[in-house]
């Protein structure tokens, strides 16, 4: 199709423009790396802790969650290179971006603020990963991500009024939820990776 | 008597108007993203943009990736304004009874 002519009515401006608003969706190919990283690494540190304290006598299991640090680094360079190499910049897409960069940094300050008492941060870093996995979902239209958040409210609050074995189980169990579900079915959702 | 507001010019064109249309509804796109957008030539998306840069709808920059030179494109307000004007003018020729 060669578009050089002057518009020849109403009718074809107004099919250019929503023909064209419409080949802009929201590119999803980056969304469902990190929630499936994210997802299988936290689980893995989560279930590590869990089979770690059950079974040892180490006495600092949540030592696990120090592989989150280069997690982050992997996230961030991913990111970043695909940022680098992606031929278009949706608005939908930076806000999804930078709703996640903001718990990035919600959740160092939270790091931060509760050093003192590092074993029973998980249902706040829960709390945390609502907010942008909830809004990830409407910014995706992907309505088992807009769940996912709501799961992770849930066992926040199930970790916080749980025994403490239940509140342990609550993080792979949001993870399952809130990330990996999630994130197979939008992988799998479309091949191209496009909604 | 149904009084039209008249549709600006530059926008009223096939391919400035999908380019446009594409630039309204993301924060930046590459010169080959719009080029298979549209389905337009090289040459005369080329033209046609640099019709639209030159008139201040839209900014062009240049850079490297990789060694190749990668042409990113992004609206203006002044761009974003007149698309406004325009769809509001089109609003008015595709339902007159709505004219302002």
């Amino acid at each position: 199709m060669e578009k050089d002519g002057k518009i020849s009515s109403g009718e074809e401006s107004l099919r250019i423009i929503t023909e064209m608003i419409d080949k802009t969706k929201v590119n999803i190919v980056q969304s469902s790396f990190h929630l499936l990283f994210w997802g299988w690494l936290i689980f893995a540190c989560s279930v590590s802790e869990i089979l770690i304290y059950r079974f040892t006598h180490f006495a600092s299991p949540w030592y696990v969650w120090f592989f989150v640090i280069p997690g982050v680094f992997i996230s961030v360079i991913y990111g970043f290179q695909k940022g680098r190499k992606a031929s278009v910049h949706t608005y939908a897409e930076m806000l999804y971006a930078y709703t996640w960069i903001g718990f990035l940094f919600a959740t160092i300050v939270l790091f931060i603020i509760h050093s003192h008492n590092i074993e029973s941060i998980g249902k706040y870093i829960l709390m945390l990963a609502g907010i942008p996995t909830f809004i990830g979902g409407f910014v995706l239209r992907f309505r088992p991500l807009i769940y996912g958040g709501i799961s992770f409210w849930m066992f926040a609050l199930i970790a916080h009024f749980g025994t403490p074995v239940v509140a342990a189980l609550s993080i792979p169990a949001a993870m399952l939820t809130g990330y990996l579900i999630p994130g197979y079915m939008l992988k799998w959702k479309n091949r191209d990776d496009r909604i | 008597m149904t009084e039209y507001k008249e549709l600006d010019p530059l926008l009223h064109s096939q391919l400035r108007l999908a380019v446009i249309s594409i630039l309204i509804s993301v924060e930046q796109a590459e010169f080959t993203y719009i080029k298979e957008k549209t389905g337009a030539t090289a040459g005369n998306l080329s033209v046609q943009i640099t019709r639209l840069k030159e008139s201040g709808y839209i900014e062009v920059t240049k850079r490297f990736r990789d060694n190749y030179p990668q042409t990113m494109c992004n609206i203006t307000p002044l761009g974003r304004e007149r698309f406004a004007e325009y769809v509001e003018a089109l609003r008015g020729y595709l339902d007159p009874g709505k004219q302002k």
